[in-house]
C-alpha cells in the first residue's frame, strides 16, 4: 500500500509508507540541512506534520542524547528519502517505536511550494491502495484532531512543578513558565543559575511570586498564542517586577500581556537561516526559528520597542519594554537545531538580573 | 553603504591557468567587475590571462593585460591612481602580489588601499605558524606540527612524530611541493623537495589525519561582523586526498546539527580573530569519524575554488557580494539576486544535493602514477545537481565525458579501491558489484559509511535492474530516480540505448527542471536557473521563438579549458545582443557561462547526449550552437540532429568534411595547400613502402612514446632501417610507429576565421615563437607574424578564406598552418571556436566571437560591415606564453610534443615584439635573470646572427656556457665561455647543468634534425626549473634588447 499525504483542502501527495501509525496534523516545512532529531523532539512541533526539505533525512542515525524532550512531538515526518544509516539506532527505527508515520519519496518540492503560495492548512498522513480512499481516511483524522482542545500550550506543559539546581551558585533564581520548552533552554539557564523552577503554563502569578525568582522565563511551545488561557493574565500581573524573558510562545504570549495581538503567518518561518536584525546589540545573526504566528508591529503600545526584526519579511523578531522589565524574542537563542550566535542573549537576560 | 571615497578600484587577477589556480578565478573577477561597474565605480582589471572574459576590454573601465609581478603593476598603479585594491578575487597570485606591494611601500607611497584583506591578514592566513597562535587563542585544535627550515631539523622532527608525516611548503599553490610520507626513506626525498618548493624554505611537518573525515565552510562577512555560511561541503573522500581533488558534496551530509554548529561557530571566530574584514573565505576542518574530535587544517582569506563551486551550488554569487562588501555595503544592504526580496544576510537552504568530481589528466604524463595525495593534480571539475546524492553522483560522473553509460562494469583492482586515485570512484561500485560490503570498503578506504551505502544502494538497484524480465514505466523511473543514464539501463537490460529512451518517452517519462533557489522553496524565484530530477513530473517551459541553446564545454581538460568558456560567454552575449533568448548548457562549476546571469536560462546539467536531448525537448529552441564550447559540443551534434533538433552555423556534415581525413586532403589539395604526409607502420617493411609515400626526412616515434626518446629523424633507406632494427623492441601491431613528414625549420601559424554567407573575416594569424612539432597549444607564439613574408601573409589568409567558401563553413574556422620555403601545409582545421581565439581577439581587437555569433545568426555582408575588421591595424605585438604543470608530475619523463600538456597562457603586450616577449614571459612564470649564466646551443647559420647577442651579454655582465661547437665559435670570436657536454656526449651534460640550478636563461636553436630528445630535454628541464629557454634566434636578439630595457626601466604598460 501507498503512503498520502492529504491536505484538508483536497491536494494529495502519494509517497512510501515507512511506518508509523496515520495521523493528522497542521502541515509545515522547515528548511534546516540538519537536526532532525532536535526538530522532532521539540514541543513546539506539538500536532504538526513536518515535510523537510532537505532531501536526505536520517544520514547520521539516531542518538536520544541530543532530544530536546522526551518524545517525539512531531506527528508526522514527510520527506523525499531516508535513511538507515546507524548511529546508536537509525532515525527510522526511532520513530517507529513512538508510532510516528513517516512517509518518502514525496514531492516535497512541490508540497512546500504549494504551502508556500497557499498557507498553511491541516493534513493527515494515512496508507491506502487508491487516492480516493485515502482522501476518505485522511478527511476523518483530520476532523477529529482539528476539533481537539486549541490550547496546546497546556497539553505540552509539565503537569508538575519542578526544580533543577544550576551550576552557578551565585547566580540568580530563575522561573520558568513552560508552554513545552526545549531541554536546551534550561540546559543554557542552567549554567548560568543558581537555581530554576519550571511551572505549568497555567500557574498563577501568586505561586510563582512566592518562589520569589530573580527572573521570569517564558518559553518555546506550540500552537496559536491566543489560544492560551490563564497565561497571559497571569504574565500581565508578573509585569513590571521581575525581569522577564521570553522565547517564541513566550515572546507571543508576552506582546499580549503587554497589550499587544498576534496573526497567523501564511506559511510560518521554520528553518537555521533566518537572519535576525538585534538593535540592542547592534549585530545581524542567523537564527534557528520555527513559528506558526508572530506579533503585529502596529499593535503594539508606544512603550515597547521592537528591538529585533527578521530581515526576510521585517516581521516582529522580538520587543524589548524597559518600563516593565521585560524583553522577549521571536527566534530561538538556545538553538538546537541551527546557529548559537544568539546565544548571548541569555547573558544579557542574566545581566538584567543582577 | 558604499564608501563614497573609493572611487577608481583595482581588480587583480589570477594569471595563467594552473593547476590549483584555474578559471574560478576568472568567475570571480568577471563578477566583481560587472557589480563594480554597475556600482558606478571606475574598475581597472590586471591580469595577465588572455584566456578569460574578464579581461574582455568592455568588462571593465580600463583592462591591463600585463605581467602580475611588482614592476608592472606599479607602472599601472602609477598611471591609474586607482583608490584602492582588490586582491581576494585573484587566487592566491593577487594575495601574494598585494603583499609584495605593501612590502615594497608602494601602496604607501602612491596612498593605495587593500581591501578586503589587508597585508595583516593575507599573512595570519597564510603563514601557519602566526594562523596556529590564533587557533591557540580561540581553543581550536589543529595537527601536531612543527614549522622547519632546515633539512637536519626536519629528519629530527619526523623520530617525535612518527609516520605516517604530512608535509606542506608554505606559500605554495595547491599544496605545491608537499605530500605524505609513509617511511623515513620517503620522507628524505620529500622534505629536500619541498623546502625547495616554498618560496620562503618553510615546510610544515605535520602529524597524519589520514582518514578523518574532511569538510569546508564557505563563509561570507561584512564590516559589521555579519557573518553567514553559504555552504557547507563535505569530501567523500577522507583527509589525505587535496580537497581539490577530492569527490565532494554539499551541503554536507553526515555531521549531526550540534558537530555541524560548533564547527560553523568556530570558523566565525576564526574569520574574526584572522581580522578578515570583509569578503568571502574558507576554512577547512577535519572530523575524526568516531570520537568527533575536529580540527582546522586551514583556511583561505579570499575567494577560492570552492567559493565557485558554493556559488553555483546554492545560486549565491560569492565574488560580486565580495566585491561590493569591500566597497563598504553590508550584507543586509544588498538584495538576494534569486528571490529579488529578501537580503543576502542569510544561508542558502537547499533542498538538493550538489556533487563535485575532479577531472583528472593523468593519461597526458605517461611515467606519472595515478595516485592522489595532499598536492593537487586535477585540471578541472564537473558539478551537478540532484534531489539525492544517489541522482546527484550518478550525473556528476555522467557529466565527466568519460563514459557515456556515466557508471561502467570495470575490473576490479585491490590496489584502485585502496589507494586514493582518479578512477577509484569507479572501482568502489565495483566492489560493491563484486559483493564486498560497506565494512570491507570502509576498511579500505576509510570513506564514511554512509557514502558507501549510497554507492552500494546504486550497485543493487542495477541488480534489481539485470534480474528485471522487462522494464516496466515503475521500474525504469525508479532507475531514473537512481541516476542511472538510459545507457547504463540498456547495458544492464542488454538492449540498445535508443530502445530504453523510447520506452521512456513512450511512458512520458522525462526529467522535471527544478529551480535553484538559494532557499529550498521558500521564497519564489523568478531566476531562471535548472537542474533536472526525477522527483517530480515534467516541466513545461514558455516557447519562445527567438530561442536558441549554447552548449558550453563541460569540464577543463589539458586541450580544452578556459578559452572555450571565453567564446561562449562571449556568444551568449553577442546572441542577446542580436535579441535572441539563449539558453546555457554546461556541467563545469568554475566557469563564468554557468552564472546565473550570463545567459537568460542556465542548465546545470552534463553535456551528454541523453540530457541534452531532454533540455532541447522541454526548451524546443529554434537552434543550437555548437561551435563555442570545443570538441565537447560538436560530438554531440549528430545526436541532435537525430532527434530532430537544428544546427546553427556550419552543418554536421562540414564538419564531417573537415574530420575525414581523405575528403578534407582532396579539398585542401584544390586549393594550393601542401599536406605533410604521414603513415603509421607496424614493420620495417610497411615504413620502406611509406617511405617513398612521403619523402626524405621523415619523423619516426613509437605510437607510445615515453620521454621522446625513441624519436628520431630518418633521413635516407639506411637510417629508416636502423631506426626499426634499433627500435624493435618498441614497434609492434599493437604499439605501430609513426611516421611523418618532416617540416624542418617550418614556421607554424594558427589562423582563426570567420565566414557568413557571403563574408568572411580573417581574426588573426599567430605565429609560432617555438620550432615546428611542438603542439600549438603548447608553443608561445606571436601576433603579428614576425618571421612570415607579407606577401606569405596574404597568401595565407586568402586560401584560409577560399577554404572557408569550399567547406561552406558558416561560423567559426580554425587553421593550423606550417610554412616552409613560403609553401602552406595544411595540418589541421576545426570548423568551430578554438583555444586561440581570446588571445587572437585581444591581441588583434577584432570581436571574433561576436562576428561569428553574427554569421551563425545569418547576417549577411551589408549588416556586418567586414571590410571594418583589420587585425593587422594594431599598433603593438602580442606574444602568447604557456605554462606546463610537469611540477606536478614529478616522474613524468614527458616531452613537448604531438600531444598538448600545457594548461595555461598568458599574454605579453608591448610596443614591440621585445617587450611583449619579455611580459609573456614573466606572465609564465620565467624569472629573466638580471645577472647569472646564459647557455648558448646554436645551429651554424645562426652563429654569426646571434654573435652579437652573445656579446652583449657578456658586456652586461651574464657569464656564458656553450655545447661544442658553440663554445668554440664564441671563444674565437674573443668571448670567455664554459664548454659543456651535449646530452649526447656523456655525463655531465647541458641538461645536467640546467637541472643543477646553474644556468638562468637558455638559447637553444639546435632543435633541427639532429637532436630533437637533446633540445626538447633542454626545453623539459627549462620549463621544470622556471629558467626562460629560447628557441629561435630572432627571438633571442628581442629578449636581449628587452633585457636591456628592463634595466634602464623602459617598460611601458597600457590598457587595451
Amino acid at each position: 500500500m501507498n503512503g498520502y499525504i492529504v491536505l484538508e483542502t483536497g491536494e494529495c501527495f502519494p509517497g512510501k509508507w515507512q511506518g508509523g501509525e496515520p495521523a493528522a496534523g497542521e502541515v509545515v516545512f522547515n528548511t534546516s540541512h540538519s537536526g532532525y532529531e532536535e526538530i522532532a523532539t521539540d514541543p513546539s512541533y506539538f500536532s504538526q506534520i513536518m515535510v523537510f526539505t532537505s532531501a536526505m533525512q536520517g544520514n547520521y542515525g539516531a542518538d536520544s542524547a541530543v532530544w530536546e524532550s522526551d518524545s517525539i512531538h512531531l506527528q508526522g515526518v514527510v520527506c523525499l528519502e531516508m535513511q538507515k544509516s546507524i548511529r546508536d539506532r537509525s532515525w527510522l527505527d526511532k520513530l517507529e517505536e513512538f508510532s510516528v508515520p513517516v512517509i518518502s519519496e514525496v514531492d516535497t518540492r512541490k508540497l512546500v511550494l504549494h504551502l508556500r503560495d497557499h498557507g498553511t492548512v491541516w493534513g493527515a498522513m494515512v496508507q491506502a491502495d487508491s487516492e480516493e480512499k485515502a482522501m476518505v481516511l485522511a478527511n476523518a483524522l483530520i476532523e477529529t484532531k482539528k476539533n481537539k482542545d486549541a490550547d496546546w500550550v497546556y497539553q505540552v506543559s509539565t503537569k508538575e512543578a519542578f526544580e533543577v539546581e544550576g551550576e552557578k551558585p551565585l547566580g540568580p533564581k530563575v522561573a520558568i513558565l513552560d508552554f513545552g520548552s526545549k531541554q536546551n533552554i534550561i540546559r543554557e539557564l542552567k549554567t548560568r543559575c543558581s537555581k530554576i523552577k519550571v511551572f505549568n503554563s497555567r500557574t498563577s502569578a501568586e505561586e510563582i511570586r512566592a518562589w520569589s525568582p530573580d527572573g521570569i522565563m517564558l518559553t518555546n511551545g506550540p500552537g496559536d498564542p491566543s489560544e492560551v488561557k490563564v497565561t497571559v493574565s497571569t504574565v500581565s500581573e508578573l509585569l513590571g517586577q521581575k525581569f522577564i524573558f521570553g522565547i517564541c510562545m513566550g515572546h507571543q504570549i508576552l506582546c499580549r500581556a503587554l497589550g499587544g495581538s498576534t496573526y497567523r503567518l501564511k506559511f510560518g518561518h521554520r528553518g537555521s537561516n533566518h537572519p535576525v536584525k538585534d538593535e540592542i546589540l547592534n549585530k545581524i545573526y542567523m537564527t534557528s526559528q520555527n513559528h506558526g504566528y508572530a506579533v503585529k508591529h502596529d499593535s503594539l503600545p508606544s512603550a515597547v520597542k521592537v528591538s529585533h526584526t527578521n530581515l526576510n519579511d521585517n516581521t516582529v523578531s522580538g520587543i524589548s519594554c524597559p518600563s516593565k522589565n521585560c524583553l522577549s524574542v521571536q527566534f530561538h537563542p538556545e538553538s538546537h537545531p541551527g546557529p548559537r550566535e544568539s546565544d548571548v542573549i541569555f547573558d544579557y537576560f542574566i545581566e538584567q538580573l543582577s | 553603504m558604499r564608501d563614497k571615497s573609493i572611487k577608481k578600484v583595482v581588480i587583480l587577477g589570477s594569471g595563467p591557468i594552473v593547476i590549483g589556480q584555474a578559471c574560478e578565478f576568472d568567475y570571480s573577477g568577471t563578477q566583481a567587475c560587472k557589480a563594480l561597474m554597475a556600482e558606478g565605480l571606475e574598475v581597472i582589471l590586471i591580469n595577465s590571462n588572455p584566456a578569460t572574459i574578464m579581461t574582455d576590454p568592455d568588462n571593465a573601465t580600463r583592462v591591463y593585460i600585463e605581467p602580475l609581478k611588482v614592476p608592472f603593476v606599479e607602472k599601472v598603479l602609477e598611471k591609474e591612481k586607482p583608490d584602492a585594491i582588490i586582491p581576494t578575487l585573484g587566487g592566491q597570485t593577487a594575495l601574494n602580489l598585494a603583499l609584495d606591494l605593501e612590502e615594497k611601500q608602494i601602496l604607501k607611497k602612491l596612498g593605495i588601499r587593500l581591501l578586503g584583506a589587508d597585508s595583516q591578514v593575507i599573512k595570519a592566513a597564510e603563514d601557519r605558524d602566526l594562523f596556529r597562535k590564533i587557533l591557540d587563542s580561540i581553543g581550536a585544535k589543529y595537527p601536531t606540527s612543527e614549522m622547519i627550515t632546515t633539512f637536519k631539523d626536519g629528519m629530527e622532527y619526523s623520530e617525535v612524530l612518527g609516520f605516517p608525516i604530512i608535509l606542506r611548503p608554505n606559500y605554495t599553490l595547491g599544496g605545491g611541493g608537499g605530500g605524505i610520507a609513509y617511511s623515513q626513506e620517503e620522507y628524505k626525498v620529500m622534505l629536500a623537495h619541498a623546502l625547495h618548493e616554498s618560496p620562503t624554505s618553510e615546510v610544515l611537518v605535520e602529524e597524519s589525519i589520514l582518514g578523518w573525515k574532511e569538510f569546508e565552510l564557505e563563509v561570507m562577512r561584512d564590516k559589521d561582523g555579519t557573518f553567514v555560511v553559504i555552504c557547507s561541503i563535505e569530501n567523500l573522500d577522507p583527509c589525505g586526498v587535496h580537497t581539490g581533488d577530492s569527490i565532494t558534496v554539499a551541503p554536507q551530509q553526515t555531521l549531526t546539527d550540534r558537530q555541524y554548529q560548533e564547527m560553523r561557530i568556530e570558523a566565525k571566530k576564526i574569520i574574526e580573530c584572522v581580522g578578515v574584514e570583509t569578503g568571502g573565505a574558507n576554512v577547512q576542518f577535519a572530523v575524526h569519524p568516531e570520537t568527533g574530535e575536529r580540527i582546522v587544517i586551514e583556511m583561505n582569506p579570499r575567494v577560492s575554488r570552492s567559493s565557485a563551486l558554493a556559488s553555483k551550488a546554492t545560486g549565491f554569487p560569492i565574488a560580486k557580494i565580495a566585491a561590493l562588501l569591500a566597497v563598504g555595503y553590508t550584507l543586509d544592504e544588498i538584495k538576494n539576486d534569486i528571490t529579488g526580496e529578501t537580503p543576502s544576510c542569510f544561508e542558502p537552504a537547499l533542498d538538493y544535493v550538489v556533487t563535485k568530481i575532479p577531472r583528472f589528466a593523468f593519461e597526458k604524463f605517461p611515467g606519472t602514477k595515478d595516485e592522489l595525495s595532499t598536492q593537487m593534480k586535477s585540471v578541472g571539475e564537473v558539478m551537478s545537481m540532484g534531489r539525492t546524492f544517489k541522482e546527484s553522483l550518478q550525473k556528476a560522473i555522467l557529466s565527466l565525458e568519460k563514459n557515456d553509460q556515466g557508471i561502467f562494469d570495470i575490473k576490479l583492482l585491490e590496489e584502485k579501491l585502496s589507494f586514493p586515485n582518479s578512477e577509484r570512484i569507479y572501482h568502489l561500485f565495483q566492489a560493491f558489484r563484486e559483493g564486498m560490503s560497506v565494512e570491507d570498503v570502509f576498511f579500505k578506504t576509510q570513506i564514511t559509511p554512509w557514502f558507501l551505502e549510497q554507492i552500494e544502494q546504486i550497485v543493487l538497484f542495477e541488480k534489481v535492474l539485470t534480474d528485471a524480465k522487462s522494464l516496466n514505466p515503475d521500474l525504469l523511473l525508479s532507475a531514473k530516480r537512481y541516476g542511472f543514464s538510459d545507457a547504463r539501463i540498456a547495458m544492464l537490460l542488454n538492449k540498445p540505448t535508443n530502445a530504453v529512451s523510447e520506452d521512456r518517452a513512450k511512458h512520458n517519462l522525462h526529467p522535471c527542471y527544478f529551480k535553484v533557489d538559494t532557499c529550498a522553496g521558500e521564497f519564489a524565484s523568478n531566476t531562471p536557473y535548472f537542474y533536472s530530477s526525477y522527483w517530480s513530473e515534467a516541466t513545461p517551459f514558455v516557447m519562445n521563438e527567438k530561442r536558441v541553446v549554447v552548449l558550453g564545454s563541460g569540464p577543463n581538460r589539458i586541450g580544452q579549458g578556459i578559452e572555450f568558456d571565453y567564446s561562449c560567454v562571449r556568444g551568449v552575449r553577442q546572441y542577446k545582443a542580436l535579441g535572441h533568448e539563449v539558453v546555457m548548457i554546461n556541467s563545469n562549476p568554475e566557469t563564468v557561462s554557468t552564472d546565473y546571469d550570463t545567459a537568460d536560462i542556465l542548465f546545470f546539467e552534463p553535456l551528454h547526449p541523453e540530457h541534452v536531448t531532454e533540455v532541447l525537448r522541454v526548451t524546443q529552441p529554434k537552434g543550437v550552437v555548437v561551435q563555442l564550447g570545443g570538441q565537447t559540443p560538436i560530438m554531440l551534434a549528430p545526436e541532435i540532429v537525430k532527434k530532430g533538433f537544428n544546427i546553427l552555423g556550419s552543418s554536421v556534415e562540414v564538419m564531417d568534411k573537415a574530420e575525414d581525413r581523405g575528403l578534407f586532403i582532396k579539398i585542401c589539395e584544390s586549393l594550393d595547400f601542401l599536406i605533410p604526409k604521414s603513415a603509421i607502420v607496424p614493420c620495417v617493411e610497411d615504413a620502406l613502402k611509406a617511405s617513398t609515400e612521403i619523402g626524405y626526412p621523415i619523423m619516426c616515434r613509437p605510437s607510445y612514446v615515453l620521454g621522446g626518446s625513441r624519436m628520431e629523424i630518418a633521413e635516407n633507406q639506411q637510417e629508416l632501417e636502423n631506426y626499426f632494427s634499433k627500435h624493435a623492441d618498441y614497434i609492434s601491431e599493437n604499439a605501430p610507429c609513426l611516421m611523418d613528414q618532416f617540416l624542418e625549420r617550418a614556421i607554424e601559424v594558427d589562423v582563426d576565421l570567420i565566414r557568413g554567407e557571403d563574408w568572411s573575416v580573417i581574426g588573426g594569424v599567430i605565429e609560432h615563437i617555438e620550432a615546428a612539432g611542438v603542439h600549438s597549444g603548447d608553443s608561445m607564439g606571436v601576433l603579428p607574424p614576425q618571421r612570415l613574408k607579407s606577401e606569405t601573409l596574404n597568401k595565407i589568409e586568402v586560401l584560409a578564406k577560399q577554404l572557408g567558401d569550399k567547406l561552406k563553413v558558416i561560423g567559426f574556422l580554425n587553421l593550423q598552418l606550417a610554412i616552409k620555403n613560403d609553401e602552406i601545409y595544411m595540418i589541421e582545421a576545426n570548423p568551430r571556436s578554438s583555444r586561440s581565439v581570446p588571445f587572437i581577439a585581444k591581441a588583434g581587437g577584432v570581436p571574433i566571437v561576436d562576428l561569428g555569433i553574427q554569421a551563425i545568426a545569418g547576417l549577411k555582408a551589408v549588416d556586418v560591415n567586414p571590410e571594418s575588421y583589420r587585425w593587422k591595424d594594431i599598433n603593438c605585438v602580442c606574444v602568447k606564453g604557456v605554462v606546463f604543470p610537469f611540477k606536478k608530475f614529478k616522474k613524468a619523463d614527458s616531452i613537448l610534443g604531438p600531444e598538448m600538456k600545457s594548461t595555461g597562457e598568458s599574454m605579453g603586450r608591448g610596443e614591440d615584439y621585445s617587450e611583449a616577449l619579455l611580459k609573456a614571459l614573466y606572465s609564465s612564470n620565467f624569472n629573466l635573470p638580471t645577472e647569472g649564466e646564459v647557455f648558448f646551443s646554436l645551429r651554424d647559420k645562426d652563429k654569426k646572427e646571434l654573435l652579437p647577442v652573445a656579446q652583449e651579454l657578456s658586456k652586461m655582465g651574464y657569464s656564458l656556457s656553450a655545447t661544442g661547437g658553440t663554445a668554440d665559435f664564441l671563444y674565437n670570436n674573443g668571448l670567455d665561455v664554459v664548454k659543456v657536454k651535449k646530452v649526447t656526449e656523456g655525463r655531465p651534460h647541458c641538461v645536467d647543468r640546467i637541472r643543477s640550478g646553474k644556468v638562468n636563461f637558455v638559447v637553444n636553436t639546435t632543435s633541427g634534425r639532429e637532436s630533437i630528445e637533446a633540445s626538447l630535454g633542454i626545453r623539459r628541464s627549462c620549463v621544470d626549473y622556471s629558467v626562460p629557454c629560447i628557441t629561435e634566434s630572432d627571438a633571442a636578439i628581442q629578449v636581449i634588447v628587452a633585457l636591456k630595457k628592463q634595466r634602464i626601466g623602459e617598460i611601458s604598460v597600457s590598457a587595451l
